[in-house]
């Protein structure tokens, strides 16, 4: 499988602390992968590296064979890789429909495009993709007023929004309703079957991953703990220690 | 969240009055218009009135960086200054004894684009700054231009300042203007329909997140800045030659800055006509107040600022159309806007578009 991401010796310290600490990974066209590790092990970090939210201290990181180590954040975007955050970031104020619309593929846009409304077309794909996510009813509801994990379901359907080929997702079941995670797996199998969308998983629902990902990495205080199928790193007596505690968690959603 | 059906939110939040608003607007328009024309304005109310289409200008300029944008700009009288000191520069322009100034309509043009390329410039630096540190650099440029204008004598007079060629048409003065804020309310308005303002509102909500999503919010806000700049640039050229002389403690006056954010406030910020409502009220209660309360009206108006502040934060304009913002939200000071985002959204692209 063609990498589609790869990172190679990602390092990333605040101060004195080394919250990435040499990190390998990558992510194949269409594949889905799952990263997954104890909380303050470096996930979320690490997401902020590869998508150039935070700047890297060491290592590089090619984006379809491109070097977007000293890119911004909105060339990565525009390079066709999106993400949700942990902490649930939309433009609250704007209505559910807008925020699909504000998270277009902004590299096809030019000046004259940028001083028009919205196009027919983006606003169809806005409304296809929102009732794909159980949102259509709430096109026009602003998006502060959404419930925690309709925010997330938006969230997602913006990260969507762009035709990505890679999708960084922050704990995308985070808050969200059991019943509503089912229908997330479900919607982004869809996604990665159907328009061989890449995704990479932050996760602490092990379960989730298991059921998504035909691979995991294992982060454990910044650096790869471990690497493998999903069945191969839930017995693998290392990740146990370090992420389960218990031997008997193994499987089940992460403390 | 709200407890309105499902779809049903742009119908029950939008401002059932818009198609009013623009006749209201036309109306004023009109009148303002055909004032100049009826007999007994004197030119001391074409003066006044002028002065108020600047204030409203401005404002309008500062809403673009300040409410739409969210970038709340301490020093935007900046830009007033320095267009009105370049076209005096260049109106009064020596050489050996000789005048070879240039024509006023050059001048006053070229003196709006130095104003809106320094703030190109400096706008590029200062707005990698957020919240209030942004806000104080922005004051802090104000104050070093001020004081390089009044050192840099040779250029620009000093503490003396420039005299320039007395042209006393107030009629000209006022339909210039007149056609400028127009020009802006309507741009604003149409502006914010088009994916270049739904975007500058993304920077304002979250800027993080409109960078990830391809938006290059560098490229976006110093855009707008720089034309903000240019803007009121244009009202400070406007206003050196029709005032024909410049200092700089009548050029660089903070309560400038002072009236664009008060004015703004209470009409609304980051909506289209919250400056001009407000700039306006602002302009005609600060003639009231200096005429019937000289002595307290710095302290009048100070409270009329705590008032906006504590009771209408989200301005006038925002008690009806709640796609605008308060002070408090775009300094994170999120507790004190409790209870002031709720409800569908009113109006905007979307529905607009529908």
């Amino acid at each position: 499988m063609t990498a589609l991401l790869e990172a190679r010796g990602v390092v990333k310290r605040f101060g004195g602390l080394t919250a990435v600490d040499g990190v390998d990974i990558s992510v194949g066209t269409g594949e889905m992968v799952g990263l997954i590790g104890p909380n303050g092990s470096g996930k979320t970090t690490l997401f902020d590296c590869l998508s150039r939210v935070q700047t890297i201290d060491a290592g590089s990181i090619r984006f379809d064979g491109v070097d977007i180590a000293g890119r911004r954040a909105h060339d990565v975007a525009r390079l066709g890789m999106s993400r949700t955050f942990q902490l649930i970031r939309v433009y609250r104020d704007l209505s559910v429909a807008e925020n699909m619309h504000l998270s277009i593929q902004w590299g096809s846009i030019g000046v004259p495009q940028l001083f028009a409304r919205t196009d027919a077309a983006t606003r169809r794909r806005a409304d296809e993709l929102l009732d794909f996510l159980l949102l259509g009813p709430l096109r026009h509801e602003r998006a502060g007023n959404l419930s925690g994990g309709q925010r997330r379901l938006l969230e997602i359907g913006m990260s969507l929004m762009s035709e990505p080929r890679l999708v960084l997702l922050d704990e995308a079941t985070s808050g969200v309703n059991p019943s509503l995670v089912a229908d997330i797996a479900d919607r982004l199998r869809e996604v990665n079957t159907q328009r061989q969308v890449a995704f990479l998983l932050v996760e602490h629902n092990v379960q989730f991953v298991a059921d998504l990902c035909e691979r995991v990495v294992v982060l454990d205080q910044g650096a790869v703990l471990a690497e493998g199928t999903p069945g191969e790193v839930t017995q693998d007596p290392t990740v146990i220690e370090a992420y389960f505690g218990d031997p008997g968690d193994a499987g089940e959603d992460a403390p | 969240m709200s407890r309105a059906a499902p779809g049903t939110g742009a119908v029950a939040g939008r401002w059932p009055a818009g198609r009013a608003v623009g006749v209201g607007a036309l109306i004023v328009l009109v009148v303002l218009a055909v004032l100049p024309l009826l007999g007994g304005t004197s030119n001391a109310t074409l003066l006044t009135l002028t002065l108020m289409l600047t204030s409203i200008g401005v404002a309008i300029n500062w809403n673009l960086t300040g409410g739409f944008t969210g970038y709340v700009d301490f020093g935007h009288a900046v830009w007033f200054g320095i267009g009105a000191y370049a076209t005096a520069i260049l109106i009064s322009l020596q050489s050996n004894g000789p005048q070879v100034g240039w024509p006023p309509v050059p001048a006053i043009l070229v003196g709006a684009l130095v104003a809106g390329f320094l703030a190109a410039i400096i706008g590029r630096a200062t707005m990698r700054l957020k919240g209030p540190y942004f806000s104080i650099a922005m004051l802090g440029t104000f104050v070093a231009v001020r004081e390089i204008v009044r050192v840099w004598s040779p250029l620009t007079g000093g503490g003396v300042g420039l005299t320039l060629p007395p042209y006393l048409n107030r009629a000209l003065f006022y339909y210039v203007e007149l056609a400028l804020v127009t020009v802006l309310v309507v741009g604003t308005w149409w502006l914010r329909r088009t994916r270049f303002g739904a975007a500058l509102v993304a920077i304002r909500e979250d800027e993080v997140g409109a960078e990830t999503r391809g938006i290059d919010t560098t490229r976006l806000k110093t855009a707008v800045f720089s034309f903000a700049g240019l803007s009121t640039g244009l009202f400070g050229a406007l206003w050196a030659y029709q005032n024909t002389f410049v200092d700089p403690d009548i050029a660089f006056v903070e309560v400038r800055t002072i009236d664009a954010v008060m004015g703004t406030m209470l009409g609304g910020l980051g909506t289209v006509a919250g400056p001009v409502l407000g700039a306006a009220a602002l302009y005609w209660v600060r003639e009231l107040l200096w005429t019937h309360l000289l002595d307290a009206h710095l302290l009048a108006q100070g409270v009329l600022l705590i008032v906006i502040v504590l009771f209408v934060p989200r301005g006038l304009v925002g008690l009806v159309d709640r796609r605008g913002t308060s002070l408090f939200e775009l300094w994170g000071w999120k507790g004190w806007s409790r209870g002031l985002r709720q409800g569908p959204v009113a109006g905007g692209e979307a529905e607009a578009a529908s």
